[in-house]
């Protein structure tokens, strides 16, 4: 298993250089913005990867309401983390693009407004189980995490539902969406590097997480035959 | 800010974020490590 993960970040890895050569060199430099376009190829696959790792927070949240297993739990708490850092290189790349193109650095409109929201709900989740002193903790993050997951949707709808400063969507937005082919292949491959980039980081988080909870038992345990002695 | 300054600056600013997030995940696991080889010694 060890071997396989370590096959998967030497892929990852590769996987990075070739995207990043595509996003930078080969694919066609956008005709009215110029190259700060390029933003896009990191912008929209943090965005995306963003989504799945809360979706996986959502899934293990609710898997470990039911089951009430610390694997869920754990993969619930690696997952937020990785989808929070996500999220802020996307509330960082966004206004580094914007100032360029639109003169300002944020505005407060739906697709903006609802992404920061979305942060803060998740940065909340991890403050919640960092600091909640109480036995339940992994509960009260549970059901934090379902609630939270509505804005995800939300997110994802803003720029179809009102009418936005930010970009239409490039895809699935209607007759007018689309990428030249060229920019379209960039995309795709920055999409699957930047997702694999995330599972890595999920992995390891989760492992972590784990070893974390062993260390804990073990004070436990010590605290315990030291109280009994 | 220019487009090319602006898109450095972003492609600089996702991988340091990156980077900096593996580096403290490695950082937080020998950290953990050590404390659970310490605790299986006995300390």
């Amino acid at each position: 298993m060890k071997q396989l993960f370590i096959a998967f970040i030497v892929l990852t890895v590769a996987l990075i250089g070739f995207s990043s050569y595509q996003a930078l060199f080969v694919a066609p430099t956008e005709q009215t913005m110029g190259d700060v376009q390029r933003i896009f190829y990191y912008h929209v696959p943090s965005a995306w990867t963003a989504g799945v790792c809360f979706f996986v927070n959502f899934v293990a949240s609710i898997a470990y309401l039911w089951k009430r297993n610390l694997g869920s739990d754990a993969l619930a708490a690696a997952s937020a983390e990785v989808g929070v850092m996500f999220c802020t290189i996307v509330l960082i790349t966004g206004p580094i693009w914007a100032r360029p193109v639109w003169g300002i650095w944020w505005t407060w409109d739906a697709r903006l407004t609802t992404t920061l929201v979305l942060w803060l709900i998740y940065v909340s989740y991890l403050v919640l189980r960092r600091f909640s002193a109480g036995g339940q903790t992994q509960v009260l993050a549970a059901a934090l995490a379902i609630f939270g997951f509505v804005d995800v949707p939300i997110v994802y709808m803003s720029i179809r539902w009102f009418r936005t400063q930010h970009p239409s969507p490039v895809m699935g937005g209607g007759e007018n969406s689309g990428l030249d082919p060229a920019m379209l292949h960039a995309f795709f491959w920055n999409l699957l590097a930047f997702t694999c980039v995330g599972i890595v980081l999920m992995v390891i988080r989760y492992r972590l997480q784990r070893l974390e909870e062993q260390v804990e038992a073990a004070h436990a345990a010590v605290a315990l035959q030291g109280g009994s002695q | 800010m220019t487009g090319a300054v602006a898109l450095k600056a972003a492609y600089i600013v996702t991988w340091v974020i990156l980077l900096g997030y593996l580096g403290s995940l490695v950082g937080r696991f020998r950290r953990a490590r050590e404390e659970m080889k310490d605790l299986k010694r006995g300390k």
